[in-house]
């Protein structure tokens, strides 16, 4: 339990905090900004360098500006409705948080092997990522490009289909 | 004794370091009685040096800030038929020293309604990652200040985080026109940043690395006249270059691609409600942006610190990126603004392809057999007609529209 | 084909940027304060009263017109009286011209039948009060007729022959006797001595050469 760690958990839990308690959406979304640099902190500190720069470019570059623009296009800044203590949504959530809770403990309990600190000086250069991407995982890098591939092409259908109903 | 003049930063900052130390001794000889520990020393020594590339470069690319602003203003007036700015000092050379001050002296003023945290903050979130940008720039033989080895993917990771701040300077302000103007920006930016990084990817794939001091050591060629190996003579390096250019523009929110900041339109876009010093700082973050921008065209196309041997190494990573920077000057004073949609179409239906085929195309190049003369005339040939090719087909599909009718969606 | 308009268009701007170094007639600027535009004759600013040979002898007789047909009302003037009879002499004792009032319309000019109040060229008159800084009196607007003749030599040479040949008809049938020296209810007027702007008979300085510049 080093300092970096103790700051970088501090960084990542209180930005995640506050983009689920602020009543500003807007705040929210920064503050969940600030979790994924804390993530990103995170993977510099593992050693994974290339994760932790792609995580910046893609989640902050990419991801919370989706989400500011869906923000900002819907007009819908603060919670309205606040449900008070002990209502029945908030016991369903306590309930849900709990199962994930414990499921996740468990699961790291009895996973005994990852408790431990991994060896020093592992480094994966972007040349292993790379090779492992084309051999070991190759199919999982295809699977995914085909979905960026019809996501793509399912906004510009529904962007097209927009158009041509003013038309 | 050229080795001397190119190595004369290292020097002076290893002289100061040394000095730092021999300080830090006698204190604590003074104070304990006995010189500092080897670790100790070490790392009062990293401190000194961190501290000084820090102060170097902020030092060195305000300055590059100011003789930029002065530049532009003189170019642009020159190009539009008058002199720029000749009344405060030589040639008006201290005019941003002027506007400096101007600047720092103007009332602050925060509208009422603005979110208060937000707009105070996004001055410098935006002036944050285009400072950070120079961290991973070969700025003369073994002078980058980082070593890192994804040092492309940094740049461009840290370039994103300056639109976060962007889009929070339109936000925080509470203005129709700032957030018309940062939606407007941060939807160009995310749209050109593809374009960017995919020019840059044919570099990375035949250098085979992505650390920008590899990459400038792949261009360098024996000799005197250190040019041949420039990625730019070839020609995937060359449309590699142009889109980076192109795109490098778009992402610094200048003309023709400035409609965040349009002038004419929008009043200052996203920075319409902030005044004096915050002002300054966007408009500081605008032009290191730039500058760092031009910093890695240099490292990536045009062979980095490469250069004859006449001048130091350092001279031409500088010469290098103020000739992209009057580049982008010129282009200022010569084009229209594009509109949003054409702007956004051009991105999408015309750089990304052309990008794309572009990789195809260096990896062609990377495979074709260059060991003879007549092997290497052979690969530059057949590259440079799929290069060729490949515009054309692009401009015959963005050109195509020139002569059909246009269709209004809503006047009907 | 995609471009060529861009690199014809970045063609004609390297262009015009190379010629501004050596063409002079591209740069169009007139480098202020070093440089002036030369006005043209008949431009005018401010009125001015003018005299033949001394300050004393000032052309305008007091008749008050100008004063009544200025549009914005900034003349006034006051008769000088003799100092021993009381009786108005023809000459103004008070002239007061506003120049912040003042706007510039000439008519004061035309309707003098004495052509005694002209039209200045100066255009250079900044002050610091904005009040009374600019109230000129009769000392600060009096020039004398060769000045005029600087300022507009065409209309001053139509002057001077008009005056010669009303004088000529006038002298011979009227020959007064000498009338015995007045003496005036006020002081003989003030030199010249302006209130703030600067000094009124400074003719327009030469082109200077233009400044040094990239």
């Amino acid at each position: 339990m080093d300092v970096t760690f103790i700051i970088l958990s501090l960084i990542t839990v209180v930005g995640a905090i506050w983009a689920v308690t602020l009543r500003n959406l807007i705040h929210g979304v920064l503050s969940l900004v600030l979790f994924f640099f804390g993530v990103a902190g995170f993977f510099f500190y593992l050693n994974a360098d290339f994760v932790g720069w792609v995580q910046i470019l893609v989640y902050v570059g990419a991801v919370a500006i989706l989400a500011i623009f869906a923000i900002m296009l819907t007009h819908n800044l603060t919670a309205k409705d606040e449900p008070g203590f002990f209502s029945l949504r908030w016991l369903t959530g306590m309930a849900i948080a709990a199962a994930v809770g414990a499921v996740l403990w468990f699961a790291i309990k009895n996973n005994a092997a990852m408790l431990q600190t991994a060896p020093a000086g592992v480094t994966s250069s972007v040349a292993d990522i790379g090779r492992k991407m084309m051999t070991d995982w190759v199919v999982p890098f295809e699977v995914v490009s085909l979905l960026l591939t019809a996501a793509m092409i399912g906004a510009i259908v529904i962007a097209m289909e927009q158009i041509s109903h003013r038309k | 004794m050229y080795n001397f003049f190119d190595q004369l930063i290292l020097t002076l900052g290893a002289w100061v370091v040394g000095l730092v130390v021999a300080c830090g001794n006698g204190v604590s000889k003074f104070c304990c009685g006995q010189p500092l520990s080897e670790a100790a020393a070490h790392n009062v020594a990293a401190g000194t040096e961190i501290v000084l590339i820090c102060v170097t470069i902020y030092g060195v690319f305000a300055l590059c800030f100011g003789l930029a602003t002065w530049l532009e203003r003189k170019m642009l007036a020159r190009i539009q038929n008058r002199y720029g700015p000749n009344r405060v000092g030589p040639f008006g050379l201290f005019q941003f020293v002027a506007d400096g001050v101007k600047m720092l002296t103007k009332e602050d003023i925060v509208p009422a309604r603005a979110d208060k945290l937000v707009h105070f903050l996004a001055p410098a979130v935006v002036l944050a990652p285009a400072l950070l940008m120079f961290a991973f720039l070969p700025f003369g033989r073994n002078m980058a200040p980082t070593n890192l080895d994804t040092a492309v993917i940094a740049f461009f990771a840290v370039g994103a985080g300056s639109e976060m701040a962007l889009f929070m300077a339109g936000w925080g302000s509470r203005n129709k026109y700032s957030i018309l103007g940062a939606m407007r920006a941060v939807a160009q930016m995310i749209s050109y940043e593809i374009p960017l990084v995919l020019a840059a990817v044919p570099v990375v794939m035949v250098v085979g690395s992505l650390s920008t001091s590899q990459i400038v050591a792949a261009q360098g060629a024996d000799g005197f006249l250190d040019m041949s190996r420039w990625f730019v003579w070839t020609p995937w390096g060359f449309a590699g270059f142009i889109l980076f250019l192109v795109a490098a523009t778009a992402e610094s929110n200048r003309c023709p691609f400035d409609l965040p900041e349009g002038e004419s339109e929008l009043v200052a876009g996203f920075h319409v409600e902030y005044s004096g010093f915050k002002f300054a700082l966007f408009f500081m973050a605008e032009y290191i942006g730039m500058m760092a921008m031009a910093g890695l065209g240099v490292t990536l196309f045009l062979g980095g610190w490469h250069g004859p041997k006449l001048l130091p190494s350092w001279m031409w990573f500088m010469g290098k990126g103020f000739l992209i920077v009057c580049w982008l000057i010129w282009l200022r004073g010569t084009l229209p603004r594009l509109r949003v949609d054409q702007l956004m179409a051009f991105a999408w239906k015309a750089m990304l392809p052309f990008a794309l085929f572009n990789i195809f195309t260096t990896a062609v190049w990377f495979h074709l057999p260059k060991a003879t003369l007549l092997q290497s005339a052979v690969a530059w040939l057949v590259t440079a007609a799929l290069v060729a090719a490949a515009y054309w087909v692009v401009s015959r599909f963005v050109c195509r529209r020139a002569g059909a009718l246009r269709v209004y969606h809503y006047a009907s | 084909m995609l471009g060529n308009g861009m690199i014809q268009g970045l063609l004609v701007t390297a262009r015009n940027l190379i010629r501004s170094y050596f063409d002079p007639e591209c740069l169009t600027t007139i480098q202020y304060p070093e440089e002036r535009r030369t006005l043209p004759e008949n431009s005018r600013c401010f009125p001015f009263l003018v005299y033949d040979g001394t300050p004393d002898n000032l052309r305008c007789v007091a008749c008050k017109i100008c004063e009544q047909e200025c549009p914005p009302q900034c003349i006034y003037i006051e008769v000088e009286r003799d100092a021993k009879t009381g009786k108005p002499v023809r000459r103004p004792r008070v002239f007061d011209i506003d120049y912040s009032v003042c706007m510039q319309c000439q008519i004061c000019a035309e309707v003098c039948p004495f052509d005694a109040i002209k039209m200045d060229q100066i255009y250079e008159l900044s002050g610091t009060d904005r009040f009374g800084g600019m109230l000129m009196n009769k000392g600060a607007l009096l020039k004398s007729n060769e000045y005029y003749h600087q300022m507009h030599p065409t209309e001053a040479n139509e002057v001077d022959a008009r005056l010669s040949q009303s004088k000529k008809k006038a002298s011979p049938p009227a020959a007064k006797p000498a009338a015995a020296p007045i003496t005036l209810q006020s002081a003989p007027p003030p030199r010249p001595t302006p209130s703030a702007p600067p000094s009124p008979s400074v003719p327009p300085t030469p082109p200077v050469p233009p400044k040094s510049d990239v």
